[in-house]
């Protein structure tokens, strides 16, 4: 019953030439940032490691914010134009609904992830980080963009309104991103660096820092990233589940 | 006249207070002497691994304990200052005791990060030293690495919204066909 549900949404997304500018949009910001990277005067000073790094937190952050803008409008959209209450009178369990919702923006990150490719591989030329870079940025970028998704999807069922969903994951977002732009230098207080080692963006980017700066490029010299984004995935699929739960409640109408 | 009086009374107290601070510091060179035994200038190009080795000599007649060595690294060009997070994963040594006479060795494992050139120092601090013992200066001349290929990245930044563009119009087309 999920592959209903992603195929429906997945057209909804991809049908028309109007939905799919974004992608265009996507292609053009990584054309940009990597023709710039690579041939401005000034930011060719930078080592080419410091450059791809710089190009891997382009990637990861597109991922976020278009799936982040995604995941907000797919369930509460569903109760705003009405079509909820239809839908659960099907025999649609809502563990296949979320399922089904949640593999649509995933399969958005999945294509911003393809379309990234190319230029990874351009940027990376001559470095033989080519393979390390997108092998990492595939599973750290697929991580955390579903944690996100999962929490956004918690917001919406608590929620049930897409301006209120996107407001708030939007400004966790942000939240989780400020600290993580900070330098090194600057995170050398206690409280911050207790917030980058949980903050699941800090974990990406130190993560891109140490294989394609340190040239740490295997999983078993990155270890230490890896656990907090499974934890947060984790912790944000309890939410979900716990948002749930008081949707199953509550009901699809509301009693306020 | 009152502030010429002043003013004479300042350089002498400064004199005064200063003059014993200088005399205490020179008298209290520590027993620590550091030998770099790698070469005096060392060369790369950015992202590639030297070795700085150095061995610590208790010169004294008595065991030297807690003893602390790091490095201390300055870009020339800027005269400031660099930062050795992505430069050493071992930034300080310490070093429990060392005997009378004793030497152990050091080694620093250097990756270069940022073309540039920069100079290097070895400090040990011991407890109940006042002075911490520095090594000589090891220059790092680092070559930037450059792999840029903006003749490549011009086909790729202008071909993938082309493609990209191309396959939404034929996928529109296609959709309008079956529609008619």
């Amino acid at each position: 019953m999920y592959k209903l549900i992603w195929l429906k949404e997945l057209k909804g997304e991809l049908y028309t030439w109007k939905s799919t500018a974004w992608l265009l949009a996507a292609s053009l910001l990584f054309s940009f940032t990597s023709y710039l990277l690579l041939t401005n005067k000034e930011l060719t000073l930078l080592d080419q490691t410091e450059l791809l790094w710089l190009l891997g937190k382009v990637i990861v952050g597109v991922g976020l914010l278009v799936v982040t803008i995604d995941a907000s409008s797919i369930i509460s959209s569903e109760f705003e134009q009405e079509t909820a209450e239809s839908l659960f009178l099907t025999p649609l369990a809502l563990k296949d609904f979320l399922l089904g919702k949640l593999l649509a923006p995933l399969t958005l990150w999945i294509l911003i992830y393809l379309i990234s490719v190319p230029y990874i591989i351009v940027a990376s030329a001559g470095s033989r980080l080519a393979l390390p870079f997108m092998g990492h940025v595939f599973l750290l970028g697929t991580l955390c963009v579903l944690g996100f998704i999962l929490m956004t999807f918690a917001i919406a069922l608590l929620y049930r309104s897409s301006k209120n969903t996107l407001t708030t994951a939007f400004v966790i977002l942000l939240a989780a991103a400020v600290p993580a732009l900070f330098a090194a230098t600057l995170k050398s207080g206690s409280v911050l660096t207790t917030v980058s080692k949980i903050n699941p963006l800090d974990n990406v980017f130190s993560a891109l820092d140490n294989v394609l700066v340190d040239y740490q490029i295997s999983l078993g010299q990155n270890w230490q990233f890896y656990p907090p984004l499974i934890i947060f995935g984790l912790v944000m699929l309890g939410l979900l589940s716990a948002a749930a739960r008081r949707f199953r409640q509550q009901g699809i109408i509301r009693n306020e | 006249m009152k502030y010429f009086f002043g003013l004479v009374s300042i350089i002498l107290c400064y004199e005064l207070w200063g003059a014993p601070a200088v005399l205490a510091q020179t008298a209290a060179a520590g027993p620590l002497l550091i030998n770099i035994s790698s070469s005096k200038t060392l060369s790369g190009t950015a992202g590639d691994y030297v070795t700085v080795l150095a061995g610590i000599t208790n010169s004294s007649a008595g065991p030297v304990s807690n003893i602390t060595t790091y490095l201390s690294l300055a870009d020339e060009s800027t005269k400031l200052p660099v930062d050795l997070e992505d430069w050493s994963a071992e930034k300080g040594l310490f070093i429990g005791n060392i005997d009378a006479r004793q030497t152990l060795p050091l080694n620093w494992k250097i990756h270069f990060v940022t073309p540039g050139d920069y100079a290097l120092i070895v400090v040990a601090e011991a407890a109940g030293q006042e002075l911490p013992q520095t090594s000589a200066i090891t220059h790092f001349h680092v070559n930037s690495k450059r792999n840029l290929n903006p003749g490549q990245v011009l086909p790729v930044a202008l071909g993938m919204p082309i493609v990209i563009l191309f396959a939404m119009t034929l996928l529109t087309y296609r959709r309008n066909s079956k529609l008619v």
